[in-house]
């Protein structure tokens, strides 16, 4: 005998709560393991940075005042991606947008003056080649720009639908996700900043 | 246009035609089939754009299968080479050949077949043991196995365009640089395993997330099962350890590609420090591959011996000190490269740690045997292989982790008898008991019984008269990765060996044959009751198949063994729920799109085709952008439709 | 970072907090070593303590680590990946180092 079954509609689970939340996990779980990623490079930079194989060192190398700016540039990106995060929180289409235009505008400098100074060092025969130092410097630092400039194409990619559409719960979680790449880049360049070029110099 | 790709690149001697060829003709028969049956729509709707972790479980299975065959082929090809090749025989292999064997040998078993068949598991296996409809982000699931496969390809294709890297499976410059391999070889190894290791990553994150986040209401973690627990503290060490061998690869592959002076043995480059991160992520793999077995033997043993698993706060422990521990042994693969005696004592001593909480594992299973009812199934044959294969392999390990007596045996046959005793002892068997014990719930219907013993008998002896004398072979003093030696003594271990490897290769076709007997036979091992062996965790508690969405209703439970206590407490409730609208993830193809793009920035690196490379890596970006903009990638079951299919399953 | 709609990612304040100090222990790192009044190892030992100390207003004002609620995962998973870039990174250095223990001396090139 078929059981009597009644069916009901009136209860889909918070399928929104969960999603974002698991998303948001997930999305952390993986910037654990970019640091992991990135610790290796560092690793890779502390065991040759001394390797110059006779050619010019960090403290020839580097100029501070440039890194300065350009880790000023990115600082303030970093916080004007937080503000576009809370923005899209609030469901602000407005300030969303304006927010992560900033953020765009901003790492699109950073990485101009990125560019700026490796051509500068490849222009004066500081090829990555010439040494392990360079090799190291080069690779850890691409590594941190190719991130930037996947950030800077998924800002553009996130940005259309909400300029089109405004803020749906579809991108609050995915503009929770870009804010938290960016912001963790710049604790990244943090680590650049401070152990690629301040010690670098000092 | 073709970079480097010549038609000498087809070229191959007999042997690699004969191979490449009989590939070809499996490729094409496959193609025929699928033609003949008017089952390509099917194929792909059903399987190759499926989102569903049970059919990419299986998916991941069926292409491990196909890599052990291509794995254990080398394997007797090599063992038939050293079986003759002593003295004045060259045997039948040159050295360029042989290098490469061994080397798609390694990666073939440690990457496509173990690591294939670690995600196969988990993934049938652990949403239904949580009481889970799916993991966590079904999507990533899909592609995940698309980047596996499109890294297999690699090794497949470079047997017929090319040839595969000679390295060894580590590929340690400055040999796997540039200069001194400037071909295709140590290119396609690169790159089978940064596509792979890609997808790798994205499951340990997709898994992590949905053990921590997808559990059953009540299902707090001590009362998981330790099959679930052994794959948290498995996609703990994905997670931390895959990024390592990113990174690594991707330096090699810059010092390859860019002139890089990373690796390099000139301009200030350290190859050692390749080696350093290579085990750093190396040591925690080799832990990726076992604790699911651990998982796969804490579950099988306790239904086959009717007695709940002894010990298991004690099993949680030693998973998590196994996991933690993992991460700092690695330098035990390098004790020779010449670090001081602190170095050398202080890894030593933690690699002789690591072996205690294995041991209390060991004891634990024991001990739930101990005044059990035990049946003697086919996956209690493979538990009881295990512990006398890991055991062993376990205890040569332990000898090597003195860093004395390693300096004797490293890089002799005595380590290769170690890592085979304990990979094949330990994933190989746990796997075949997994698979023998859960086929019925995904298949529907039991593994052919008779069979499954033989198969087993021709492994576990055919391993043993393998193996062992290699161990004598190493204390011998015979070094690995020789294609020829001269001290004639060795001959008669290394036939021994020789005609194992054909006992292991007919326990594999004992098992193709099991497979087909009961598919042909299934009608007489029908699962109908959903729990053939009166298992006590919760997938048993859904049909054999399970419906798509595994629970019409997600379970609540409130002690272990959930399902065991299930059936011996009568709940009346289950006749009168409402059904409910399940809210399930559409199928879609960009994972596979992806992964074939995957393919083709690969092969378009290798070969200096940097045009394909372009189209690949747009292809991917477009792929996911693709991907973001779909509108309504989700759907719901009405619980008419729930309703109908449970109605369905209990009328059969 | 982890809690959903409510709380920490609806607030500008911490964020601003967050900034300014980020500002302020960058400019301060880049003038202790242009103006550099330490010895070496001191001066190694500030640059590494500023910036650690500026991750982790980072990692608290911009990404809320542990402003969670129960469990608190991404709190253990961010302990977790420390103590393994600790390891790695550590550990590399060490081994590295010692590898050239039983060397003979080098000439410089």
């Amino acid at each position: 005998m078929k059981n009597p079954v009644t069916t009901t509609h009136e209860t889909y689970p918070d399928v929104y709560h969960d999603a974002y939340s698991r998303t948001i996990f997930g999305f952390w779980v993986y910037l654990m393991s970019d640091f992991i990623l990135f610790g290796a490079l560092f690793a890779t930079y502390a065991v040759l940075c001394a390797s110059t194989f006779g050619g010019p060192s960090a403290r020839d190398l580097f100029h501070l005042p440039f890194t300065l700016i350009q880790t000023l540039l990115l600082l303030v990106s970093s916080f004007t991606a937080g503000l576009a995060g809370t923005a899209a929180h609030r469901k602000n289409q407005h300030l969303t947008l304006v927010f992560f235009g900033m953020t765009f505008f901003l790492g699109v400098l950073f990485m101009g003056m990125e560019i700026a100074e490796f051509s500068r060092l490849l222009n004066t025969g500081n090829n990555w080649d010439n040494s392990a130092f360079l090799s190291a410097y080069f690779t850890l630092v691409s590594t941190h720009g190719v991130h930037v400039l996947f950030g800077l194409l998924w800002i553009i990619i996130l940005l259309l639908p909400v300029w089109r559409e405004g803020v749906s719960h579809v991108s609050i979680r995915r503009l929770t996700c870009l804010r938290m790449f960016w912001q963790f880049l710049n604790i990244i360049w943090v680590f650049i900043f401070s152990f690629v070029y301040l010690m670098g110099v000092a | 246009m073709f970079g480097r790709l010549t038609t000498e690149a087809f070229k191959h001697d007999w042997i690699e035609y004969l191979a490449g060829l009989s590939m070809v003709l499996g490729a094409i028969f496959f193609i025929v089939l699928i033609t003949y049956l008017g089952r390509w729509k099917w194929l792909w709707k059903e399987w190759i754009t499926s989102v569903d972790h049970k059919k990419i479980g299986i998916m991941y299975i069926i292409f491990s299968f196909v890599m052990l065959a291509k794995g254990l082929i080398d394997a007797v090809m090599m063992r038939a080479q050293q079986a003759i090749a002593v003295g004045d025989s060259m045997g039948y292999l040159g050295a360029e050949h042989y290098q490469q064997l061994f080397t798609a040998h390694g990666v073939t078993m440690i990457f496509f077949v173990g690591m294939g068949v670690v995600f196969g598991i988990i993934n049938l296996v652990l949403p239904l043991q949580i009481g889970a409809r799916d993991v966590a982000f079904p999507f990533l699931n899909n592609l995940s196995f698309w980047l596996f496969a499109s890294g297999g390809m690699f090794i497949l294709v470079s047997l017929v365009i090319g040839f595969y890297a000679g390295t060894g499976w580590s590929a340690y410059p400055p040999l796997a640089g540039i200069k001194y391999n400037p071909g295709v070889g140590v290119d396609y190894w690169l790159w089978s395993v940064q596509i792979s290791g890609a997808g790798t990553l994205l499951s340990g994150i997709n898994f992590l997330v949905t053990i921590l986040k997808m559990r059953c209401p009540g299902m707090t973690l001590m009362k998981m099962p330790i099959f679930v627990w052994a794959s948290l503290a498995t996609m703990v060490l994905v997670v931390f350890a895959f990024p390592i061998l990113t990174a690594t690869a991707a330096m090699l592959t810059t010092d390859r590609l860019l002139d890089t002076r990373i690796f390099t043995a000139e301009f200030g480059g350290n190859p050692m420090m390749y080696i350093n991160l290579f085990w750093a992520w190396g040591h925690p793999e080799v832990y990726i591959l076992v604790l699911p077995a651990f998982g796969i033997f804490s579950e099988v043993v306790p239904v086959f011996s009717h007695k709940k698993l002894f010990g298991y706060t004690s099993m949680v422990w030693a998973i998590v000190a196994i996991a933690f521990l993992s991460f700092i042994v690695w330098l035990h693969h390098f004790f020779t490269m010449g670090a001081g005696a602190n170095v050398n004592a202080f890894f030593g001593i933690m690699t002789m740690i690591i072996a205690l909480p294995t041991g209390i594992k060991v004891f634990n299973w024991l001990f739930t045997m101990f005044r059990g009812r035990i049946q003697f199934k086919t996956p209690m044959y493979w538990f009881l292989g295990f512990i006398i294969t890991f055991t062993i392999g376990g205890m040569a390990g332990v000898l090597m982790s003195i860093p004395a007596a390693d300096f004797q045996v490293h890089n002799s046959l005595f380590l290769i008898a170690h890592f085979h005793y304990v990979i094949i002892g330990g994933t190989v068997f746990g796997f075949f008991a997994g698979y023998t014990y859960w086929f019925p719930k995904f298949a529907g219907f039991k593994l052919n019984e008779k069979l499954g013993k033989y198969a087993f008998w021709c492994w576990m002896l055919g391993f043993l008269i393998t193996f062992t004398p290699l161990y004598l072979l190493g204390f011998m003093g015979a070094t690995r990765r020789l294609n020829h030696y001269d001290v004639v003594e060795w001959q008669p271990l290394f036939i021994v060996a020789g005609i194992g490897s054909l006992l292991i290769l007919c326990g594999f076709g004992l098992q193709i044959l099991q497979l087909i007997v009961s598919i042909i036979q299934r009608k007489k091992t029908m699962d109908v009751t959903g729990d053939p062996w009166n298992g006590r965790t919760l997938e048993w508690s859904t049909s054999s198949p399970p419906p798509f969405y595994n629970f019409a209703f997600i379970p609540e439970v409130n002690q272990r063994d959930a399902f065991w206590v299930m059936k011996h407490t009568k709940t009346a409730k289950a006749q009168h729920r409402k059904y409910e609208d399940i809210h399930m993830p559409k199928n879609t193809p960009m994972g596979f799109y992806i992964g074939m793009f995957s393919f083709f920035f690969g092969f378009g690196l290798i070969w200096y085709m940097f045009w394909l490379a372009a189209i690949g890596a747009i292809g991917m970006i477009v792929c996911i952008i693709l991907h973001l903009y779909q509108k309504h990638p989700d759907y719901h079951v009405t619980a008419e439709e729930v309703a109908e299919i449970e109605g369905r399953k209990q009328n059969v | 970072m982890l809690d959903a709609h409510h709380g920490w990612n609806r607030s500008y304040k911490p964020q601003f907090l967050g900034f300014v100090t980020a500002l302020l222990l960058t400019v301060a790192a880049y003038r202790i070593v242009t103006h550099n009044e330490l010895s070496d190892s001191l001066l190694h030992v500030t640059i590494f303590g500023f910036a650690v100390f500026q991750a982790l207003i980072q990692l608290f004002f911009f990404l809320h680590l542990g402003m969670e609620s129960k469990p608190h995962w991404g709190m253990i998973t961010f302990l977790f990946t420390a103590l393994i870039i600790v390891v790695v990174i550590g550990g590399s250095l060490w081994i590295m180092s010692n590898l050239s223990y039983d060397l003979m001396p080098m000439t410089k090139h």
